[in-house]
């Protein structure tokens, strides 16, 4: 269970955290074979496992400029089938949109994964059980999590690559704001921003930190997101078991600095390894794929220099 | 299983309507039926632990079964398991076990309110609601404002309150609606003396969390000076909630917006709640084609696919929509 499995270690005692960055130039290609190659170089022990899928599906958005391309999880659960586990659910809780199936619908999921049921859960109305959390970085003491996510034996954050009006950037770490159910917290999960929403990112991490992150930077959103910006296409797929490294690889990617914004910066302490020389980077380098992002005007000093 | 009548459809014929009670005799109501938990209440899918939200939204949609064994066991059993359920100061929580309560308060009491024997429950919920007040309207967050220097990046009178999803959170579309909803539906003598006041105030907080170009979102119309988006659910709660000031103009938009948005609703949630709220606001759907018949064609087109998700409060919905306007929301226009 990834809840008990969560890992707060002084960044500084971590080995080197590995980051491997895959160039994809639209969804068309053979993702699926692109993910299982690059998955097995990272030895997941993935055989026999339960496999959660925790894409980042916002809106009903046909275009697939918001979510999580539906290609990505479609790969993503193939992969990790051929890779040996036992089974692979797809699994989210909306934050704005109460209509999960709305969502899965307007992007054809099914088309990708099979039919819905059995593979996909709405982490909105799954069952809750009450979880201490393990950081006190927010006011938030404990949550009520869905029992399908922490039953899980690995959880996978699948973000698209995306700037945030709050937070700065959305990635692998903010994006498991969607296990926190609407049933118990409402849509949209107000206790958290009530709570420090940046903050907040760090106590549902250091509760339950995903085993693995893959980035949808395929085509990611830069501007005004998570949900009005303008699409930016880049061309990658960013994969890691540390998700704080992946997200800092991620931000570098966009041309921001990691430890400007403030919850990466804190999740670099504990949660994983912000600096670019603890994390080894295998595929692509940082440079060859680098694509700036635009950014709101109040977040202009996120910019790297 | 005999059927409550709905609310006729102008454009129906004598034959037109039985395709609905199909659906329902055939999937809502049993389906509903065998989800219900041995224990009375009902959880989101069937055979998970029982919920407050799922429970009341199961009960509002027999309402309108008939008097047999099944639905009678569970017209008897859920109001039980909803009435243990209350905490002490009245509220509901989401689940049993948990300490607080929440939105689904105005829900508990919607589902109760029919029942003679749960009107002290009924009465101490709506007192709790009227007792509980958002928090965006406390010194502090009041304060903070004042001394922000840089410029709100949300735009919205924050004197203007509704209810929250939990306590020490701020105002929401759907919340308030819910609450709303309850209270214009409740006799004058369950109705604490600051309910008048409370659903002024709310009225007027939807209205300003309206999305410029009409319908609503979860509440934040406008962010960073851009139009918010509206969606289907809040814009429907939110009409549901104002069904009695329908001419103003602010409705009549998001009305405007609400059937322009229904032919490419994907979501059987969605589609069931925007077919009541068209049909309880004198809206025909879709042309001159009867608007019934082609909710439950939908329903049952995407029923065969996802299976609804297995989500009760989406059976329960698609329930309701296709027994036509309860009188939960006629009472409003009374």
């Amino acid at each position: 269970m990834s809840a008990s499995n969560c890992s707060l270690v002084p960044s500084f005692t971590r080995p080197p955290s590995r980051v491997a960055i895959c160039r994809a130039p639209d969804y068309g290609v053979d993702l699926s074979r692109l993910l299982y190659e690059t998955l097995s170089e990272f030895d997941l022990p993935v055989e026999g496992k339960t496999v959660l899928l925790k894409p980042n599906f916002v809106e009903p958005d046909p275009q697939n400029v918001i979510n999580t391309h539906p290609a990505v999880v479609g790969a993503a659960f193939e992969a990790f089938l051929r890779l040996g586990a036992k089974s692979v659910l797809v699994a989210e809780g909306p934050g704005n949109e109460r209509d999960t199936e709305a969502i899965v619908e307007t992007i054809r999921l099914r088309d990708h994964i099979g039919p819905l049921p059995g593979k996909f859960v709405d982490l909105n109305v799954d069952e809750v059980e009450r979880v201490a959390l393990k950081t006190r970085a927010s006011k938030l003491k404990e949550l009520y999590l869905p029992k399908t996510v922490l039953r899980a034996d690995i959880v996978v954050s699948l973000p698209k690559l995306k700037t945030h009006h709050w937070a700065g950037v959305t990635l692998s770490l903010k994006n498991m704001f969607g296990i926190v159910p609407g049933n118990c917290y409402g849509w949209p999960k107000n206790d958290l921003h009530w709570a420090g929403l940046t903050r907040s990112i760090l106590d549902i991490n250091g509760t339950v930190r995903p085993d693995f992150a893959i980035v949808d930077g395929i085509v990611g959103m830069e501007g005004n997101g998570p949900i009005q910006g303008i699409a930016k296409p880049c061309g990658v797929l960013v994969l890691g078991e540390d998700p704080v490294a992946v997200d800092a690889t991620c931000t570098r990617i966009m041309g921001l600095a990691p430890e400007r914004i403030d919850y990466l910066a804190h999740a670099g302490l504990l949660l994983g390894h912000l600096k670019e020389e603890n994390i080894r980077q295998l595929g692509e380098s940082v440079a060859s794929v680098k694509t700036p992002f635009a950014v709101l005007h109040e977040f202009r000093r996120l910019r790297a220099a | 299983m005999c059927l409550k009548p709905g609310v006729a459809d102008s454009t129906a014929d004598s034959s037109e309507g039985l395709d609905e009670v199909l659906f329902l005799e055939e999937f809502c109501f049993p389906f509903l039926l065998r989800a219900q938990n041995a224990d009375g209440g009902w959880g989101y899918m069937p055979g998970s632990a029982s919920g407050t939200e799922p429970t009341c939204w199961a009960l509002l949609a027999l309402h309108g079964a008939s008097n047999d064994d099944a639905s009678e066991g569970a017209a008897r059993l859920g109001p039980q398991w909803l009435r243990q359920a209350q905490l002490p100061d009245g509220s509901w929580p989401a689940f049993v076990g948990q300490q607080q309560g929440c939105w689904v308060t105005a829900l508990a009491c919607l589902a109760l309110k029919a029942q003679q024997e749960a009107r002290d429950s009924v009465a101490r919920g709506v007192r709790w609601l009227c007792d509980t007040w958002p928090a965006e309207g406390g010194f502090w967050p009041r304060l903070g404002r004042r001394l922000q220097r840089t410029p709100a990046v949300v735009r919205q009178d924050s004197s203007l309150r509704g209810w929250n999803w939990t306590p020490g959170t701020a105002s929401w579309v759907e919340p308030t609606s819910y609450s709303l909803i309850l209270m214009k539906n409740l006799s004058g003598e369950l109705l604490p003396p600051s309910s008048g006041k409370r659903v002024r105030l709310a009225e007027a907080m939807l209205y300003d969390r309206m999305c410029p170009g009409g319908g609503w979102n979860a509440g934040n119309p406008l962010v960073y000076g851009v139009a918010g988006m509206p969606r289907v659910g809040p814009t429907v709660w939110a009409l549901l909630a104002l069904l009695d000031q329908r001419d103003r103009p602010e409705n009549r938009k998001s009305l405007d917006w609400l059937s322009a948005a229904f032919p490419e609703i994907q979501g059987p949630g969605s589609l069931a709640l925007a077919h009541l709220c068209l049909q309880a606001h004198g809206r025909t759907v879709l042309g001159n084609r009867t608007s019934s018949s082609v909710l439950e064609t939908s329903l049952r087109t995407r029923q065969a696919v996802n299976q609804f998700l297995m989500n009760v409060p989406v059976v329960a919905w698609a329930a309701i929509a296709l027994s036509g306007v309860p009188d939960w929301l006629i009472r409003i226009e009374d």
